[in-house]
């Protein structure tokens, strides 16, 4: 088996072990797809709660300035069925996330992928951008 | 050879994933599955019957192959339809993709009978979009449609946590749960919390009803195995997809829902309203059951902060 298969299966057990989840509002009437972001930083807060689960979190910017980020993620309900807990994220943990930039709202987003710092442990966050039209 | 390695190592990686799916919900197997050879679930098996020997369409649903359930046109047949709420329960099988992790307690998704037959079936956003041409929308609903989805259909009431269209319920991931009597029938859908009942004891539908509610007034009959589902008495502002398919309060909708075998349930939903539609149209929605879990609760108000993002700015 070549290299390249085995990144071909392990990408489709990866993508289809996910569960699918939706927002309660359409990806566009917030987000903007054309606006992809990858952010790393610190854990300070987290929203257990629907329509969706949020998680804050302090980036150092470009000039050097710690700047708190929101992101939006899927339900609760729709994140504990691809594998989430509630305590999955802790005040702390150093996470990078991948998502894309709300339209008008500073420093919002919405999370496609949450990863783990100490763990490398890769999580889904039950983004809608893959249903946004 | 390099095929089957392929799924092989797929099969191998889905199945190192699923504990994780798994890992957090209570073990409560449903009872009375029918079982393979194999002691898989048998979900072609035969229709489960209520001692009065109608089709018991009492389960947890999920939306199903051809179920429509993402977003542009049928590419609902990927994540979108992968099987909301599917961990510890029949995991989804997308029709034209490679069969996803086994959760615990899973079995394949069963194959709805006479599949391409019947009425084409909807898509969560766009219930026409197996329809030639989509619906049949007078000059009205045409223009307001055009609106809804020029303002990113913001003003969805999903996206507000008021309670959705009814086909939107249908054709939602989240799971809904059947709870049969025979003269009532209760459907409780995961998303918005909606809850709808089927009186099924002669009552007719009202026909001077003050207050139209948001899911109508249902009452429904056996006809043969086809449980026949009639609702009126909608509010005038209900979207029947997320595009914003309108439906008003001069509006019916019937569902001939019916189970053909043990792991499918089948709903044909037929659309009557003059002020929206020039002619009434039929959809299908296909869902499967999910094994071994339960609805989860989704109080949607908790914490609502995404409207206050909204573009263009909700008025």
């Amino acid at each position: 088996m070549k290299p390249r298969s085995i990144v071909l299966a392990t990408g489709l057990a990866i993508v289809f072990a996910t569960l699918p989840v939706l927002a309660h509002h359409a990806f566009n009437a917030e987000f903007d797809r054309q606006k992809p972001v990858t952010l790393t930083g610190k854990v300070t807060r987290v929203d257990w709660t629907n329509p969706h689960a949020r998680i804050y979190f302090d980036v150092k910017n470009d000039k050097g300035e710690v700047v708190n980020w929101d992101f939006e993620m899927g339900s609760p309900n729709g994140l504990m069925r691809n594998g989430w807990r509630r305590d999955s994220l802790k005040v702390g943990d150093e996470i990078t996330v991948t998502g894309w930039l709300a339209k008008h709202a500073t420093n919002v987003g919405n999370a496609g992928t949450v990863t783990m710092k100490a763990t490398g442990k890769r999580l889904f966050a039950a983004s809608s951008e893959g249903d946004a039209q | 050879m390099k095929a089957f390695l392929t799924i092989a190592v797929s099969v191998m990686l889905a199945v190192a994933i699923s504990p994780l799916l798994s890992a957090q919900w209570p073990d409560y197997p449903t009872a009375n599955v029918p079982l393979l050879p194999n002691g898989q679930p048998n979900m072609e098996g035969p229709t489960p019957r209520t001692p009065d020997g109608k089709p018991d369409l009492s389960g947890i649903w999920a939306l199903g192959r051809g179920g429509g359930g993402g977003g542009r046109g049928q590419r609902g047949q990927g994540r979108g339809d992968a099987g909301a709420g599917a961990a510890r329960g029949a995991p989804a099988t997308p029709a034209n993709t490679p069969a996803p992790a086994q959760a615990r307690g899973a079995a394949p998704a069963p194959t709805p009978p006479a599949a391409n037959a019947g009425p084409p079936v909807a898509s969560f956003f766009d219930l026409g979009s197996g329809i030639q041409g989509g619906l049949p929308y007078t000059p009205w609903a045409a223009e307001l449609r055009r609106q809804r989805m020029a303002d990113n259909m913001k003003d969805n009431p999903d996206a507000h946590c008021l309670p959705i269209g009814l086909t939107q319920l249908h054709l939602h991931p989240q799971p809904r749960k059947i709870i049969q009597t025979p003269k009532l029938i209760v459907m409780l859908y995961e998303a918005q919390g909606g809850v709808r009942q089927f009186f099924m004891d002669g009552r007719p539908l009202p026909n001077n009803d003050p207050q139209p509610w948001w899911y109508g007034y249902s009452i429904a009959h056996w006809e043969q195995d086809d449980l026949v589902v009639e609702t009126t008495g909608f509010r005038d502002d209900v979207w029947l997809d997320v595009n914003g398919s309108p439906l008003t309060t001069t509006g019916k909708m019937t569902e001939r829902m019916r189970r053909p075998n043990y792991g499918t349930l089948q709903t044909d939903i037929t659309i009557e309203d003059p002020k929206s539609y020039t002619k009434p149209f039929t959809v299908r929605v296909n869902h499967r059951l999910m094994l071994n879990t339960d609805l989860i609760e989704f109080i949607c108000q908790e914490n609502e902060k995404s409207s206050q993002f909204f573009e263009p700015a909700s008025k």
